[in-house]
């Protein structure tokens, strides 16, 4: 990769020994690494078709998050996730929104929000019956039924004071956070979470991910030094000159209380990252959860269980820290899945504009490639990249690259137009063959829509059997794009209910195979950007009618299931096999 | 950039070529031949010759060598009383035609060997050796074959003469800094500067010998002692153009941004010719992220020597960070232009089309320059990274490119890292992992701190299931990662602006 040294070394007549001095593009790792070509379009038809159905859905309300035409401090910058979640337990996805606010003070009408899905295409605000009223700089989403009461909780963190939601059962939550013991005695910013059973004791644990020490005071302005300048426009600070965050773990007691086992774990010890994103899932496939933490301009991390309690952290050695040339890369979205059906997981990265969104194929032990370049995800480099996921959005067996953009630095729009604000969605479609070819109209005007885009969530909200996508839009309404998937593809649906596992299944592990394909995915509490997909998970089947299934659950319990038939929502109940599912539509 | 080893590794070059002859001749009438005792006639030979009468020892000489052809001991006194006229040539026939009648006649061979050392000759280690076979510990022989082993490279050689000739050698400025030299290109600039001080010490350094002790101090990266070792010599006035070079680089590296700026500010006006001063400038500029200011000292220096390649690089260069790629574009055309055979030029065009978001305009620009200049380490590495960037598939046609292209340009230019690091990439990809451990480790060789090139190499041992370096390979690579961020962050505490006077801004 062509660095600041390639030029020094060559230019000022050295003989080429100069250590690297990376470009940092004022705060943030920023690589410089040019888009490579196109290669020439497949022509290949793309049946799935996106269209931003969210005004008319009742998704209308904008995302306050910080200033509109320039943003003063990172917190206004980095923004917040969204979650698909059935909090209803009634089989239909309902959507949270996180939010944030202004310097100025909390302009009405913001807050988080929880919409209740009609089953019609529509949502209602429910937001102020259900208790979640809140107000503040909200980061991350996780969800988890943490007291496996059979409800999904939420937990949202912020620059701040985090948040336990406890579902009631009712319609309703209560914040439990103090009496959970996961109050904040000095104000952190929290930043990505997962709930995850570290433990196995069938207990949600949860994992947090801080980005900054960040405070008013101290913290320095747009122009103040180096870190604070983008192509010489005078911008938002950091993150580099900050503080890095101290992450943190805290264990579940069963009892609806936690304790923070940081430092016991072995987590308190990597302080040299801006962590953002965390995936928690089993990458090395020994049936004890991981937990990937996507960071920002510093190296990611890669917690990997010693199921003893604690974590050695193998970001680098495993390959999936740093860039394949061995650089810091600003890591903020993170995507789970099987891109190659060899029935591994692998890890896609979103990164900052200038630099390629990176794709690290697993090798099956927890050991990745980095495969950005020959996968061809390197044609795009315009955007700041951040939600994503690996999902089949055709239902044609292979799951494709969706990432939502927007740029951190509004005001630089005016000085330099090549680096809009807004940015259109990226769309790789799965050719098959390990590449990817990046999609624009074809997929549908809501991919092509410029928005400043922060989190996004996969699900499947009207339940016609394809994915759907709920997007973060600061300072705007959010986007759901609604997926009109053409074509007689098959597909299936694969939830997950744990019984000595946690009730939610978060961390199990599941291979549908299917036409001589085996593709894998995980029960994620959080992934893409700060957010929570579905819990359904949708496995496209491309022309096969039946597959079989493989759970590998949290607490060890390895349960295969022979011949499913496609085009329906499977509800596998641990120990139990096959059970009715809640309110699927039947086509 | 220069505060690495690229720069460290020029100086250390510039310090070898600059001791090469700096021996000064020893043997000059040390070993006067006396003669047989009670011998009149050779008496009033050496007499003359002692009181410098050549011409009349010659005189002398005639009547007794038509009487004693083979006398070897007539032979060298008449080489004696030749060199002391100058008269080499002849001298030297003289010499060898004493050690024709007797081979290990010794100040024969001391004269004929002194000769062949000043001048040049291709027999004056042969005759330095067989001096040594008589007289195995003869410090001025050791001394002289030191430096003709400092002379055509060979360091190892060097240093073990000198180590057996050190109480000579502290005497004699020149082979001090000859023998420190040496030291210091074997890595051993401990011991170099324990030579150079203890010569400081005992009075027997110059100048030229403070200012290489300040100079391998720097190659130490000891930059407050290469400062402080510089100050007598910073004093005078004028300062001499390569100690106001050495200092600037000194203050850097230490940290003083202004006094460095101040220096070198000064230093151009002092001598607006000296190319390394502009240079050096443009790579604080660099450093600094102030490219306005760089481009327009660089500018000052072309009106000085409009015809400057590298000055033209310089800028390209700077006008690169600036976003302005039709500018860099013109100046690495116009250096190539100028100077054809460095290549520079090219080379940095092909990168500012990368830069520019053209890779395939950077590969056929690439290309064509190769056409040109096939064996080009540079452009060749060049097109393996730029191949490689766009991730060919094992075993394609692209992929076989890049790995020749690279494999090409270590073996034309051993030191270049970067393409070491592109070819130990290639190598991981196809699965070959021991070749790309060992290019990871050739390119650390060149440069310590290639973070690229440790992590290649962790990659490598891991996937080769050799993982018993790796937790040391790791914590190199994450104390380096804090190093170069804590010296960004030094860096970065100045931004140079235009003024009127030549200061520094916070």
């Amino acid at each position: 990769m062509f660095t600041r040294r390639s030029f020094i070394q060559l230019s000022l007549g050295s003989t080429a020994l100069a250590m690297t001095p990376r470009l940092f593009a004022q705060g943030v790792a920023a690589h410089t690494v040019k888009p490579v070509a196109r290669p020439a379009p497949s022509e290949r038809p793309f049946n799935a078709h996106f269209v931003d159905v969210a005004a008319s859905a009742g998704l209308r309300e904008p995302i306050v998050y910080g200033g509109v035409d320039s943003k003063k401090y990172i917190l206004e910058a980095t923004g917040c996730g969204c979650a698909f979640i059935d909090y209803d337990n009634d089989g239909w996805m309902d959507i949270f929104l996180l939010s944030g606010t202004r310097l100025t003070g909390d302009p009405p009408g913001a807050t988080n929000r929880l919409y209740k899905n009609n089953r019609d295409g529509t949502f209602t605000d429910v937001t102020e019956k259900a208790g979640l009223k809140e107000t503040g700089w909200a980061s991350g989403v996780c969800i988890g039924d943490y007291n496996n009461d059979g409800f999904e909780d939420i937990f949202c963190t912020y620059f701040g004071q985090n948040h336990l939601y406890r579902n009631n059962g009712d319609g309703t939550f209560t914040d439990v956070t103090k009496s959970a013991g996961l109050w904040n005695d000095q104000p952190r910013w929290g930043a990505g979470c997962s709930f995850v059973d570290y433990n196995r004791d069938g207990n949600l644990d949860l994992f947090i991910s801080n980005y900054v020490r960040f405070s008013f005071e101290h913290a320095p302005v747009p122009g103040e030094n180096v870190n604070c300048n983008w192509k010489g426009v005078p911008v938002e600070c950091g993150p580099r000159g900050l503080p890095t965050g101290r992450h943190s773990l805290y264990r579940n007691h069963g009892d609806g209380t936690f304790s923070d086992v940081s430092k016991e774990a072995g987590i308190a010890s990597a302080t040299e990252s801006y962590g953002m994103t965390v995936a928690a899932a089993d990458f090395d496939e020994d049936g004890w959860t991981d937990i990937f933490v996507a960071c920002d301009s510093t190296p990611s991390l890669l917690f990997m269980n010693n199921h003893d309690g604690t974590f050695r952290e193998e970001g680098v050695v495993r390959g999936v820290a740093l860039s394949d040339d061995g650089m810091e890369q600003a890591g903020m979205g993170v995507g789970v899945g099987d891109y190659d059906l060899d029935g591994h997981l692998d890890l896609f990265k979103t990164h900052f504009v200038e630099d390629a969104n990176g794709l690290y194929h697993n090798e099956g032990k927890g050991n990745f490639d980095d495969v950005t370049r020959s996968s061809r995800l390197a044609v795009e480099t315009r955007y700041i990249c951040w939600g994503a996921g690996i999902v089949d959005l055709d239902n044609d067996g292979y799951p494709d690259l969706f990432m939502v953009t927007g740029n951190v630095y509004p005001e630089v729009e005016r000085k330099l137009p090549q680096y809009a604000n807004k940015t259109p969605r990226a769309l790789f479609r799965n050719l098959g063959n390990g590449t990817f070819e990046e999609l624009g109209e074809q997929a549908g005007p809501g991919v092509i829509e410029p928005h400043c885009s922060r989190g996004c969530a996969f699900g499947d909200f009207d339940n016609d059997g394809d994915v759907d996508i709920l997007i973060v839009n600061l300072n705007e309404p959010p986007s759901l794009l609604r997926n009109d998937l053409r074509g007689k593809q098959n597909w299936i649906k694969v939830k997950l209910e744990g019984v000595k596992s946690n009730r939610s299944a978060i961390g199990a592990r599941v291979l549908v195979h299917y036409g001589g394909k085996v593709q894998a995915q995980a029960v994620l509490s959080q992934s893409s950007f700060y957010s929570c997909n579905d819990p359904r998970l949708h496995f496209g089947l491309g022309a096969s009618g039946n597959v079989d299934i493989d759970v590998f659950w949290p607490n060890g319990l390895h349960e295969k299931f022979k011949a499913v038939s496609a085009n329906q929502l499977v509800t596998l109940r641990e120990g139990s096999g096959i059970v009715p599912s809640k309110g699927w539509a039947k086509k | 950039m220069f505060r690495s080893p690229t720069l460290r590794e020029g100086r250390l070059r510039r310090l070898t070529i600059a001791c090469a002859r700096a021996l000064s001749p020893i043997f000059l009438l040390g070993t006067l031949v006396l003669g047989q005792q009670g011998n009149d006639g050779l008496e009033a030979i050496t007499s003359a010759i002692r009181a410098r009468h050549f011409d009349q020892a010659l005189q002398l000489l005639q009547p007794r060598l038509e009487m004693n052809p083979k006398s070897a001991q007539l032979w060298t006194l008449r080489g004696i009383a030749l060199i002391n006229k100058n008269n080499k040539k002849d001298a030297l026939s003289a010499f060898q035609h004493s050690l024709s009648l007797a081979p290990d006649y010794l100040p024969a061979l001391e004269g004929a060997a002194q000769i062949e050392y000043e001048t040049g000759g291709k027999d004056a280690v042969e005759l330095l050796q067989h001096i040594l076979r008589l007289q195995p510990h003869d410090p001025t022989s050791h001394a002289m074959l030191g430096a003709l082993a400092s002379r055509r490279g060979d360091c190892a050689s060097a240093v073990s003469h000198f180590e057996q000739s050190q109480s000579l050698v502290n005497t004699q400025p020149g082979a001090l800094r000859e023998y420190s030299a040496c030291l210091a290109a074997l890595k051993q600039t401990d011991k170099a500067i324990v030579v150079l001080q203890r010569a400081l010490a005992e009075g027997n350094a110059d100048a030229g010998v403070r200012y290489q002790l300040a100079s391998v101090e720097f190659l130490a990266k000891q930059p407050k002692d290469t400062v402080q070792t510089l100050q007598p010599l910073l004093q005078q006035n004028p300062v001499p153009a390569d100690i106001v070079e050495l200092a600037a680089l000194a203050y850097e590296e230490d940290g003083n941004t202004p006094e460095a700026v101040r220096l070198l500010r000064q230093g151009i006006l002092a001598y607006p010719h000296k190319l390394d001063l502009y240079l050096d400038f443009a790579n604080i500029c660099i450093d600094h992220q102030s490219y306005e200011v760089g481009v327009d000292m660089i500018n000052a220096g072309l009106a000085a020597e409009p015809k400057a390649a590298p000055l033209y690089v310089a800028r390209g260069v700077l006008y690169v960070q600036l976003a302005e790629y039709d500018k860099a574009e013109e100046d690495f055309a116009k250096a190539d232009a100028l100077d054809p055979k460095q290549a520079i030029g090219s080379a940095a065009e092909g990168l500012a089309a990368v830069q520019q978001n053209d890779p395939q305009g950077a590969l056929a620009t690439v290309r064509a320059k190769l056409a040109k200049r096939p064996n080009d380490p540079f452009l060749l590495y060049l097109r393996a990274e730029i191949l490689a960037q766009s991730g060919p598939t094992v075993g394609s046609a692209e992929f076989r490119v890049a790995m020749e292209s690279a494999k090409k340009a270590v073996a034309l230019r051993p030191s270049l890292a970067g393409a070491h690091d592109v070819l130990a990439k290639l190598y991981l990809q196809a699965g070959q992992t021991e070749a790309a451990a060992e290019q990871s480790r050739k390119a650390l060789a060149s440069d310590p701190k290639d973070q690229t090139a440790l992590y290649h190499l962790i990659q490598a041992l891991r996937k080769s299931g050799k993982k018993d370096g790796i937790p040391e390979l790791l914590k190199q690579l994450a104390d380096l990662r804090m190093e170069s961020t804590k010296q960004e962050a030094e860096h970065y505490r100045y931004k140079l602006v235009e003024g009127k006077s030549p200061s520094t801004e916070k």
